[in-house]
């Protein structure tokens, strides 16, 4: 214990280790302190004496006494062991060192219980331990668990109106800004219509449609839209070596689809932020540059998840196909070797590791029986 | 009876009998030393009802503020009432902030007397619940068509005045001091002039107009701050603001400049790393100097920002008086940027944990460098009624992190 601390706990008699003396109440009971009296800002040292009833503050022999009943008093909580407060009638104040005996009048007078109770568990180091484990815990279901869950649940209930909407304006603004028209020839073009209409042939879920474009800046990219439009650029393409290629990135982008991967993102960082900035609303300018790093970090986390899951159908449609995964890893390379020397967003870029990514894949040849047709199954750990 | 004070904080008590020896301040560890010391509060025998004025020795007195608040217990109370705020998901936020301000407040002393923090918890519920409702919208909007967020936005700052304007009057109405509140008298209108009218101007006067911006938001809380029926008043010129800019603006072309020599060096030496070796993950390089980078940009960007704090904050408090009370504030730049890089470092690596610790380190080191000078004492001040005041501007600027004022 340093000298701090030292002449603290001297002075007040109540901290964990030097609680009060006595849980009873002495009557008469004698403590000095410091009288305002709400008009001025004079500060007059006092002797309050409690006689059982009454609360008698004296100044000094001459002056005449101010008497107050408890029950007029209000405690004001008690904190750490910072001064104590008794709010008097007429916005008068006494404030006192002593808190053993204002800890005596409020026992007596039965205030202050709920604040009481933060207040044993702010000064017991064993409490705070299991504060900082309880946190650790609950920061990590909801990260975990409960942030993902929501977000899937507020997805899956977002009127379709409002994901239509979504797609038609995210396009507008892709055309405005990043993309331009499709400048492929009309013979590919449709072919790659057709292997989309034959990929989607089975499934009703969604108002599938395929929309080629131009990727200038993007590059080799392909995005999905939360109600269904697919955007794939002519660079990606052309990277391409054959349809199997651009088919592994049409069921890769269907499924974002449908597991409305687009809205749970939004849903979940939205979580994140509410989280993080509860965390560290406290502290407003230090943390707001530090604050940011977390929330990228489990962002990131988010995402990789999803581009896991994505992959996952993606390599379960081409061994279903009876290729195994290999032309989907084959466009993954691509796609990997052409990002290089680059900068600018990347069809990779939530996800750099694409050693991790195909080593996933590649698994996936070696459990067939893991194909399933609900690529929502797959676990995501 | 005798009377004896602190020589560090000034906390004085006519309580001795207990302390024969060894006799140590019981709030700062300091030197408790007989009243004859100038930092003596108010003589004993004093008659209770009296009429104010006859205080100790003429002349002005230098006071010296102290910040007692101890790391350790600070820590406790914030680890239990952020926990009660998780798993009350966030119903509680309003009692932990009032809890922890009041504990800042408690430890601020000037000549033994502490603050008090009086705000009522359910008000500022209520102001975060309206915030919450803003930014539910604000989401939505955005996910539902980005012309409705731009709307948003501008709908924000059209609110923004009359947040600050709500927020400073809260936060002054619940700040006292020897059980005086003090009042904040600025005027809505003076807000919006603040916050709407000068920003506007600042593209069209090629942003040469953003330090009288700063001069004129520090005047605005300075200039109207009020302790009890004592206005304040504050002397500070934009001139003053203009130099501290300038060299700012100096030190802002340094740190980019270093910043862009260092991602030359950086960014190519990373690719190369991963085209080089395939023993590297291709990651790990990119994400090394993503890492310094963002390492030299929290240090260069903390060292101007402290260097205009401390510059300024001196200026303004050097500055104003409140009634015959004037301050004294002396923080170095160099020691308030040590300070914050390594308090950011500290939060950083104990993952939040050290943020209290950081909090109370930084205040201790400003109110070590703060003085008041007052010349007849604290005792003549008289308090005003004012109505209660809602939290909504309080709760919003804290939630959108602006720095206001202070």
């Amino acid at each position: 214990m340093n000298k701090r601390d030292k002449a603290r706990n001297k002075f007040q008699g109540i901290s964990p280790e030097n609680p009060c003396p006595s849980q009873q109440t002495q009557i008469p009971l004698e403590f000095s302190g410091t009288y305002f009296d709400g008009m001025s800002s004079r500060a007059h040292p006092v002797t309050i004496v409690f006689d059982g009833e009454f609360l008698n503050i004296h100044a000094d022999k001459t002056t005449p006494v101010i008497t107050v009943s408890l029950d007029e008093c209000v405690f004001k909580e008690p904190l750490g062991i910072t001064r104590r407060s008794i709010s008097l009638p007429d916005g008068a104040l006494c404030e006192t060192y002593d808190g053993c005996a204002v800890e005596a009048l409020e026992r007596l007078k039965g205030a202050n219980k709920g604040m009481n109770i933060v207040h044993i568990l702010e000064s017991n180091w064993i409490t705070v331990a299991a504060g900082i484990a309880g946190l650790v815990l609950f920061i990590w279901g909801f990260t975990v668990y409960a942030i993902p869950y929501l977000a899937e649940k507020a997805a899956y209930s977002m009127p379709v109106e409002l994901t239509d909407s979504i797609n038609d304006k995210t396009l507008d603004m892709l055309d405005d800004r990043f993309v331009a028209p499709s400048e492929l020839s009309e013979e590919k073009a449709a072919a790659i219509h057709a292997l989309f209409l034959n990929i989607t042939n089975e499934d009703t879920g969604f108002d599938y449609r395929l929309e080629l474009r131009k990727g200038h800046t993007l590059g080799a990219n392909a995005f999905a839209l939360p109600a269904g439009t697919i955007v794939i650029t002519d660079e990606l393409v052309e990277l391409a070596q054959n349809d199997r290629e651009i088919a592994g990135v049409i069921v890769h982008e269907l499924a974002h689809v449908r597991m409305r991967h687009g809205l749970r993102s939004i849903f979940q960082n939205a979580g994140v932020f509410l989280l993080v900035s509860v965390l560290a609303g406290d502290v407003t300018s230090i943390t707001s540059t530090a604050a940011t790093f977390p929330t990228f970090i489990i962002e990131s986390g988010y995402s990789r998840d999803f581009e896991r899951q994505a992959d996952a159908a993606a390599g379960a449609y081409c061994i279903r196909e009876g290729w195994t995964t290999k032309p989907y890893e084959d466009i993954l390379m691509h796609l990997s070797e052409n990002s290089q020397g680059k900068s600018g967003p990347s069809w990779l870029s939530s996800h750099p590791d694409i050693q991790e990514r195909i080593r996933l894949i590649q698994e996936l040849d070696n459990k067939p029986s893991q194909t399933g047709d609900n690529p929502g199954n797959i676990d995501r750990h | 009876m005798d009377s004896f004070t602190c020589s560090d904080c000034g906390f004085s008590t006519n309580d001795a009998t207990s302390y024969s020896q060894e006799f140590l301040c019981p709030r700062c560890g300091g030197t408790m030393e007989e009243s004859s010391s100038p930092l003596e509060r108010t003589p004993v025998n004093r008659d209770l009802p009296l009429n104010a004025g006859s205080v100790g020795r003429p002349g002005p007195q230098r006071i010296r503020t102290a910040f007692i608040g101890a790391g350790s217990e600070y820590f406790r109370i914030w680890i239990i009432n952020l926990f009660l705020t998780i798993i009350t998901l966030g119903i509680y936020g309003a009692w932990a902030k009032v809890r922890n301000r009041k504990y800042l407040y408690a430890n601020t002393l000037i000549a033994a007397q502490p603050f008090d923090y009086l705000a009522d918890p359910l008000a500022i519920l209520k102001g975060n619940l309206i915030i919450a409702a803003g930014f539910i919208i604000y989401l939505l909007t955005q996910a539902y068509n980005p012309v409705y967020t731009g709307a948003v936005v501008i709908l924000f700052y059209l609110v923004l005045p009359f947040l600050v304007y709500k927020s400073l009057r809260f936060l002054a109405h619940n700040s006292s001091f020897r059980n005086i509140r003090f009042h904040f008298y600025g005027t809505l209108s003076q807000s919006y002039k603040i916050y709407v009218l000068i920003p506007l101007l600042i593209p069209f006067t090629l942003g040469l107009i953003t330090p009288y911006w700063a001069y004129r938001r520090k005047k605005y809380f300075f200039e109207n701050m009020a302790f009890g029926t004592t206005p304040a008043t504050f002397s500070g010129r934009a001139g003053f603001f203009y130099k501290v800019y300038a060299k700012a603006l100096l030190l802002i072309l340094a740190v980019v400049f270093g910043a862009g020599i260092f991602a030359a060096v950086l960014i190519p030496a990373a690719h190369k790393a991963f085209i080089a070796g395939q023993q590297f993950s291709p990651g790990i390089g990119f994400i090394t100097s993503m890492v310094l980078i963002y390492l030299f940009m929290i240090l260069g960007g903390t060292l101007i920002q402290q260097y205009i704090h401390a510059r300024l904050t001196n200026y303004c408090w050097n500055e104003s008086r409140i009634g015959q009370v004037k301050f004294r504030s002396s923080l170095k730049a160099r020691n308030l940027f040590w300070i914050q890089f390594t308090n950011i470092l500290a939060m950083i690596f104990s993952l939040g944990l050290l943020i209290p610790w950081a909090k109370i380190r930084k205040s201790r080191y400003v109110f070590d460098n703060m003085m008041v000078i007052a010349t007849r004492g604290f005792d003549e001040f008289t308090a005003e009624t004012e109505p209660e005041i809602t939290a909504l501007g309080d709760s919003a600027t804290d939630f959108f992190d602006l720095e206001i004022g202070l």
